[in-house]
């Protein structure tokens, strides 16, 4: 769907010649000529006008009765006045009112000093008030949620959190209540207001009716700082602000735009998150500041891990050099470009190793990969809300990147995209999807190939595949593919550049694929080159080609992947493992293998910031790792921006900087990378991915920048698209997936799984968060659970093989017959534990 | 005059039997043999404004619903909930096929499929009428795809309300009809241009559509011809309070009020003098005794300073107080506004706090000057009229009673004092500027 046509128009405002976009709003039309009006329940991000507060009150001629600004759409030749005594009449009016029954406890409110009504108060209002009778009163604050205070007196009905709750997070919860002066935000039977986006409600809030209650009291405005940043814990990679109080990290909210208005909530940055947050990226925060957090580096002595100081840490990973041409590393996917970067040069250089992997389970041949990463076929996440078409596969917005989700919802509520959702598990987007399709858990491939099938007009093809295919080609031709790494295997990618290619997606602005990476930084890392038979810039490994030291010995080919590194240290080919921000025995599948490749590791290094299982069982030494907040370096968001992150607070205790680290242990094992700050790194990186071209730190600048919109992406190397399968005839029907010829019955179900968006360690050690900890359930269909006479709620054990876990029932209506869906990535009872495609179920 | 009201009474009219044995539904009939260009045009010939309240022309209105091939609704709105007004009732209760006939008329006429009729919870007995004669107008093959062999395919829902006064509003009533909470919309969009379901959608008010098929079976120039000549047809209108013969009487617009109040409705009660009256419904600002001899149409209301609303006439006597009438009133507006913009929601309940005050003695005359000036600051400022609604009124009252209603301030002090020495005037009330002091 082509962008909306932008045409400039003339109007007066104030006796000003003022251009404008034809159709913006009076009052953002107003702003962007430097003329103020205030407003409190306007928010375009919200979607269309509601005009309930009437403070944006203006005078236009023509029409007899003063009119809304926000819900005005700007005409040419209008001529608007905003400084009559008429509207100045009315903005006193209003202001007045609103404070009728506001009741000015701003010495002992959070929002003091922060607060729109305070300064429409105090820019608009007569600075008087004539009311003397009772105010409204209400119990105050109450708990909207373990996460929300909420004070119904000082609330100004702006409508504001019930729009985002009804019409952008579509969670339906908050409503009003009662009527006229008695009306009041709440919840349906004052249920707690639990939703993945919930706190959004407190930025948008214009006065202190909504505030949060892990930042309540902690810090008046004036004694605050902004710090920009990144949020690394998922990759849509959201720009947040830290609220930053003596070096503490008191909150994080959506970074706002330079210039953007105070009455407003924020802007954010369109291009990536839209101004809004997930509860994970806005309350995890607490996790820098807990006593869980490793500040100092740990080695492991006598059986357990000790406090050591920073020289000895050093001195005890230095062995990994006895262990060269034998090590292993893993990349978390917090990790910076910097870090990844020099992490393989490390590998690579010093150890003699390519087995380096920043993904999950089995390796994806590089030259697929390369071809998948090509500029030519990237979608950006605007294009999501713009395109004809949306085809989700292989991932659950909601909880892989949670901005997405949003992204997707407006693009449907708000431009009416047409959305195709293709799961093995029912998603949240599935009410705005206009065709489900559900597959078998692990069946992404064969869904792929019958729909390549389909779209090639091959014979056999399935008529529910060419009503796909034909639902996908009649919306028009801007088709955005938004797919997940984790639930992509191989013959799944061939599948989908295959669809790319019939669908003529390359080159087409506006269309084309938008990943989902295991790692927040999935993207940055693989083009840093912390991945297997590619060094950066997707540049194919040689035995030539790496580094200083060519004639080095026990350099195995290419480089082995997570699982494959997993199975030689196992069985002991590789017998030392780096972990970079990584716990495999949670983050990777196949917890029994890992735990033999860990236990099997003679030495095991881990960056980390909490000590997670694997790494209190197995790791040798633990060197303390940085929060986002602390990073200096750079990331890549899955659509190719470049954001950096910036230092916000000093590192707590001993933890030292990531990138410090690697180049220590280099030279410990014999080799300068000659950095010495992170830009030295950075600086290294770009001289290595010829795509990035002459990219400086300035130039990514506070709002990032997209390397495919630079001249140097025609650097970007295309040889391998031929081996990747590109252009060739339809892909061969894979075999189906395992397990779905298991006939299931007396228990037996077919096994799918999911990462909740709450699994991350972060969020276990977040006092705020800790109600949202996943714990194990398993998702039954209702007839299933019927079957197995299993009720929501029941406790039931899981089994395969003699394994077990631990699990609540969820008897979920959209599951289908047959499968059942268990959390992955999450502390205890975590699904990894099964390698088997089926599980019984029964009651415990 | 009687076109609406004629043999009201007869005994089974609200059944189709009699409705037809009196010519029911030949205008239909009519009109579907016409083109919808040709029964619009009729409709706009008559020049009939609408009953509802705002006295907007239907022709226009409905000539502004796009052409064409698309999802276009007909809302009848039967909340009648204006103080005072009671004519949709009795229209209902007798002659329900009158309002379905009108219904399906103007559905033709801007080729409208989808119809419902709004109507107030309270009527519970008006929608079981109204709902069994849906049935028997679709039964005899009134309602339902290709009607009477014609082109219009029409479908006629009833929804009873749940009881809020903004229900009426007609962009409120739209949003309840869609399940959601019944607040008024920013306008525009209109509801001709977007209305329930997003889609063009005509409402109207039970008069205007019961008129439709004397409209057609008259000749729209031929409707043109009664009453004046910007207020044309006759009127229903509801005369209740301080009157004799309390109804509901169809007059031709223009007739002199004081005929409608001392002529049909049989004046005040002996010994009593018409202190003032609403001519158009609550919300209209009042009248006093000095304006009877205007002639009840909606331009000399709107001269008047006040309007012909709903059509819905409460005469108030000198047995009660300014204050009282207007506590009620105020009461009305506070606990009926929908609370979603600032103005009303805090300027009604502001309003009732204040005649509160003045009713418990704790006021001072000072208080009439803030009460002024609130509602002043309510007038024109609101998302919708409901705020008028309440402000204008109130306005009217404290302008031409002023004298009175200091008189009563005063009173009702003493009685306060009477009773006990209260701290009743809080410091600062008297001084204009109570509160933070200003900064200059």
């Amino acid at each position: 769907m082509p962008r909306p046509q932008q045409n400039i128009i003339q109007l007066t405002i104030d006796g000003r010649e003022c251009r404008a976009v034809e159709g913006t709003m009076l009052v953002d039309a107003a702003r962007a000529n430097d003329i103020e009006i205030p407003y409190f329940c306007y928010e375009p991000k919200l979607g269309n006008p509601v005009g309930a507060c009437r403070m944006c009150l203006v005078e236009i001629e023509g029409i007899p009765k003063l009119q809304t600004s926000c819900s005005t759409p700007v005409k040419d030749g209008m001529v608007v006045h905003t400084q009559t005594e008429r509207v100045h009449h009315a903005q006193n009016a209003i202001v007045e009112f609103l404070l009728v029954n506001h009741p000015l406890d701003c010495p002992v409110c959070d929002k003091g000093g922060e607060c729109p009504l305070q300064d429409i108060t105090f820019g608009w209002g007569l600075g008087r008030s004539r009311f003397i009778e009772p105010k409204r009163h209400f119990e105050k604050p109450l708990a909207l949620s373990p996460l929300i205070a909420i004070d119904r007196e000082r609330c100004i009905l702006c409508y504001r959190c019930v729009r985002f709750s009804q019409e952008v997070a579509e969670d339906y919860q908050l409503i009003f209540t009662e009527r006229a002066a008695d009306t009041f935000v709440g919840t349906h039977n004052g249920h707690p207001y639990v939703a993945p986006f919930s706190g959004n409600i407190i930025e948008l809030c214009p006065v202190g009716a909504l505030t949060s209650r892990p930042y309540r009291f902690r810090a008046r405005p004036w004694d605050i700082e902004g710090a920009g940043g990144i949020c690394t814990l998922c990759p849509s990679q959201c720009n947040v602000e830290f609220t930053v109080r003596d070096e503490k990290v008191m909150r994080v909210r959506a970074r706002d735009a330079p210039g953007a208005p105070a009455g407003g909530g924020p802007v954010g940055h369109p291009d990536v998150d839209d101004g809004w947050l997930c509860d994970k990226g806005r309350f995890a925060y607490q996790a820098i500041h807990v006593d869980e957090r490793i500040t100092q580096p740990l080695v492991r002595d006598g059986g357990s891990l000790r406090p050591v100081s920073w020289e000895r840490a050093l001195d005890a990973a230095a062995g990994l050099a006895r262990h060269r041409g034998a090590v292993g590393a893993l990349v978390g996917g917090q990790a910076t470009n910097e870090e990844g970067f020099l992490l393989q040069r490390l590998m690579r250089e010093a150890l003699h190793s390519s087995d380096i992997d920043s993904g999950v389970g089995e390796a994806v041949a590089p030259e697929l990969l390369r071809a998948l990463a090509a500029p030519a076929l990237q979608a950006t996440v605007p294009d999501i809300e713009f395109a004809h078409t949306v085809l989700v596969i292989g991932c659950e917005p909601l909880d892989d990147a949670p901005i997405f989700d949003l992204r997707i919802r407006k693009g449907v509520r708000r431009r009416g995209v047409r959305l195709v959702v293709a799961s093995a598990r029912p998603s949240a987007l599935d009410p705005n999807a206009g065709l489900i399709r559900r597959h078998e858990p692990g069946g992404e491939a064969a869904f792929l190939a019958g729909l390549d099938r389909a779209l090639a007009s091959a014979d056999g093809a399935d008529p529910d595949f060419t009503e796909l295919a034909g639902y996908l080609r009649e919306g028009g031709e801007d088709l955005v593919i938004i797919w997940g790494e984790r639930c992509l295997d191989e013959p799944a990618l061939r599948a989908l550049l295959s669809i790319v290619d019939r669908l003529g997606l390359a080159d087409r602005e506006g269309a084309g694929l938008l990943e989902i990476p295991a790692g927040a930084n999935g993207r940055g890392l693989r083009e840093a080159g912390a991945t297997p038979g590619m060094g950066p810039g997707f540049a194919a490994i040689t035995s030539a080609g790496l580094g200083a030291d060519p004639g080095a010995v026990g350099r195995p080919g290419p480089g082995r992947g997570a699982r494959q590194i997993a199975l030689a240290a196992a069985n002991g080919d590789i017998t030392a493992l780096y972990l970079f921000q990584t716990d495999p025995l949670r983050d990777q599948p196949d917890r029994a293998l890992w735990d033999r490749a860990l236990s099997g590791a003679g030495l095991v290094v881990a960056h980390a910031a909490v000590l997670t299982e694997g790494l209190a069982e197995h790791a040798n030494v633990i060197f303390p790792a940085e929060s986002h907040a602390e990073k200096e370096g750079t990331v890549v968001h899955p659509d190719g921006r470049l954001q950096r992150l910036r230092t916000a607070i000093a590192h707590p205790g001993g933890v030292r900087s990531g990138w410090w680290v690697i180049a220590e242990l280099a030279k410990h094992a014999g080799v300068d990378t000659g950095v010495l700050t992170s830009p030295m790194a950075f600086k290294q990186l770009v001289a290595a991915v010829p795509f990035y071209g002459d990219l400086t730190l300035e130039e990514i600048g506070g709002r990032g920048v997209r390397w495919q919109e630079r001249s140097a992406a025609s650097q970007f190397p295309t040889a391998g698209d031929a081996a990747a399968g590109v252009g060739s005839g339809p892909i061969p029907a894979p075999p189906p997936a395992p397990g779905s010829a298991v006939a299931t019955g007396n228990g037996t179900l077919r096994l799918g799984t999911y990462r909740p968006i709450w699994a991350a360690p972060e969020v276990e050690i977040s006092p705020a968060l800790k109600f949202t900890v996943a714990h194990q359930q398993v998702e039954l269909a209702p007839e299933d659970a019927h079957r197995l006479g299993i009720a929501s709620g029941e406790a039931v054990e899981v089994s395969q093989n003699g394994t077990a876990l631990k699990a609540i029932a969820h008897v979920r209506t959209g599951v289908q017959a047959g499968t059942a869906f268990l959390a992955d990535g999450i502390a205890v009872e975590s699904a990894n534990a099964f390698t088997e495609p089926v599980i019984e179920v029964h009651k415990r | 005059m009687k076109i609406l009201f004629d043999r009201i009474d007869e005994p089974g009219l609200n059944t189709l039997e009699v409705y037809e044995r009196r010519g029911g539904y030949e205008s239909l009939r009519k009109a579907l043999t016409m083109a919808p260009d040709e029964v619009l045009q009729q409709i706009s010939d008559s020049s009939i404004r609408g009953r509802g309240g705002a006295g907007f022309r239907m022709g226009q209105k409905a000539s502004f619903l796009p052409h064409g091939n698309m999802d276009k609704y007909l809302v009848c709105n039967a909340d009648e909930s204006e103080p005072g007004t009671f004519k949709d009732r009795e229209l209902m209760q007798k002659s329900p096929h009158m309002l379905i006939e009108g219904i399906l008329i103007a559905s033709w006429a801007a080729e409208i499929s989808r119809a419902f009729i709004y109507i107030r919870g309270e009527y519970d007995h008006q929608a079981d009428i109204l709902e069994a004669a849906i049935a028997e107008a679709r039964d005899a093959g009134y309602i339902g795809e290709k009607i009477l062999g014609s082109d219009h395919t029409i479908s006629l829902v009833l929804h009873r309300g749940a009881g809020a006064y903004i229900c009426g509003e007609e962009t409120g009533l739209l949003d309840s009809l869609e399940g959601k909470r019944g607040n008024p919309r920013l306008k525009p969009p209109f509801p001709a241009i977007e209305g329930l379901y997003h889609g063009p959608t005509l409402i109207n008010n039970v008069e205007t559509l019961a008129t439709v098929p004397h409209i057609i079976r008259m000749g729209g120039k031929e409707y043109a011809q009664i009453g004046t000549e910007t207020s044309t047809g006759t009127k229903l209108v509801s005369v209740s309070g301080d009157v004799q013969r309390p109804g509901n009487y169809e007059i031709e617009l223009g007739m002199p009020s004081r005929e409608i109040i001392y002529g049909l409705a049989g004046g005040p009660f002996e010994g009593r003098e018409i202190k003032f009256w609403f001519p158009g419904g609550s919300s209209s600002p009042v009248l006093t005794a000095a304006d009877l001899d205007l002639p009840y149409d909606f331009d000399s209301m709107a001269k008047a300073g006040s309007m012909l609303g709903s059509g819905a006439i409460i005469v108030v006597d000198d047995s009660h107080t300014i204050l009282e009438v207007m506590h009620k009133l105020v009461k009305f507006y506070a606990h009926e506004s929908c609370g979603k913009c600032v103005p009303c929601r805090e300027g009604t309940r502001w309003t009732l706090r204040m005649v509160q005050r003045i009713q418990a003695g704790e006021a001072t005359p000072m208080d009439l000057d803030i009460m002024a000036s609130v509602q002043e600051q309510i007038i024109g400022n609101c998302l919708c009229v409901l705020g008028d609604a309440m402000a204008m009124p109130v306005g009217s009252m404290v302008a031409k009673f002023r004298p009175e209603l200091e008189a009563e301030i005063e009173a009702a002090r003493e009685r306060a004092e009477g009773a006990e020495m209260a701290d009743v005037i809080p410091v600062g009330v008297a001084d204009e500027h109570a509160g933070p002091y200003p900064v200059h």
